[in-house]
């Protein structure tokens, strides 16, 4: 049983993806010294697992997959060696 | 004798991609060892077998404590972010020959999904191609239980050719990454330190 009618939930779930698209690029672009805190699902479309250090995201639903390439290389995002054309570490979001 | 037929089958279409992914890694069924996690390889992941580090490597921890990641003399730490711990040794010009990283689990990093989750991370952020050469699940790591990726990318600074192993390992306290890698044209030297490394991980 539904508490919503079926059209005006439609639209309520598309207004929220695109809300919470805008919020994603704003975290893909960031730069600093400081790696910023992981999205709740950085990468919603992959299947998680949980596990005991698993973080229950708030809005699984809402966070897009950042899309191209959101770490400005050339020394850029987090300044790691994988960031200046070194190896990738094991972070899971920079 | 269906069953064996099947299994036949199996063994040839194995022995098939080993061959066309090369890297010099054959052994598949005997990798696997029992553990929680469903077990699922791709063909070519070596042997795995966790064990201590030689008497002469270096211990260095995480710094939330949920792992140690062992290295030899021959690698020096490095600068890297803050909860993680890097390790390399670098040729003349600054190249990275050996480079070893753990990183506590930071996104939605997976044991079942891990070889995907991987690859998807490297195309994001790092690299401008890259290929899956073995992977397996369900690795009895030294205080937990692991799935791993051997893969190979080109960085998108500099073009390099990496290959490297990496690992999400599920300890009693936390999961962590844990990643071994070199210059694909030097893999084969450097493959069994690195995996030397990744086999003497221990978490908690």
């Amino acid at each position: 049983m539904s508490f919503i009618p079926k059209h005006r939930a439609v639209v309520l779930g598309l207004l929220a993806v695109s809300l919470a698209g805008c919020g994603g690029a704003a975290a893909a672009t960031h730069v600093g010294g400081t790696k910023p805190p992981p999205p709740a699902t950085a990468k919603a479309h992959m299947p998680v697992q949980q596990t005991p250090a698993a973080v229950k995201p708030s809005h699984p639903a809402m966070t897009p997959t950042p899309a191209g390439n959101p770490i400005p290389q050339g020394n850029g995002g987090d300044h790691d060696v994988d960031n200046n054309g070194g190896p990738s570490d094991g972070d899971g979001n920079l | 004798m269906a069953t064996r037929t099947r299994r036949r089958r199996v063994l040839i279409a194995a022995a098939a991609l080993a061959a066309a992914v090369g890297g010099g890694a054959a052994v598949l069924a005997a990798s696997v060892q029992p553990g929680p996690s469903p077990v699922r390889a791709v063909p070519g992941f070596p042997r795995f077998l966790a064990q201590a580090a030689p008497a002469s490597w270096r211990g260095l921890g995480l710094p939330d404590r949920s792992a140690v990641l062992y290295y030899p003399p021959a690698l020096h730490p490095i600068p890297g972010d803050t909860d993680a711990i890097s390790v390399a040794s670098r040729g003349p010009a600054g190249t990275y020959l050996l480079y070893l990283n753990a990183t506590p689990r930071q996104g939605a990093e997976s044991l079942r999904h891990w070889a995907a989750f991987r690859l998807h991370l490297l195309r994001e952020d790092d690299a401008s191609s890259v290929h899956l050469d073995a992977a397996a699940t369900g690795l009895a790591f030294r205080g937990g239980t692991g799935s791993c990726v051997i893969d190979d990318y080109v960085s998108r600074i500099g073009a390099h050719h990496y290959r490297e192993i990496a690992c999400l390992v599920q300890g009693q306290a936390g999961a962590s990454v844990v990643v071994g890698a070199a210059p694909a044209s030097q893999w084969a030297q450097a493959r069994p330190v690195l995996e030397r490394a990744v086999a003497a991980y221990r978490v908690r």
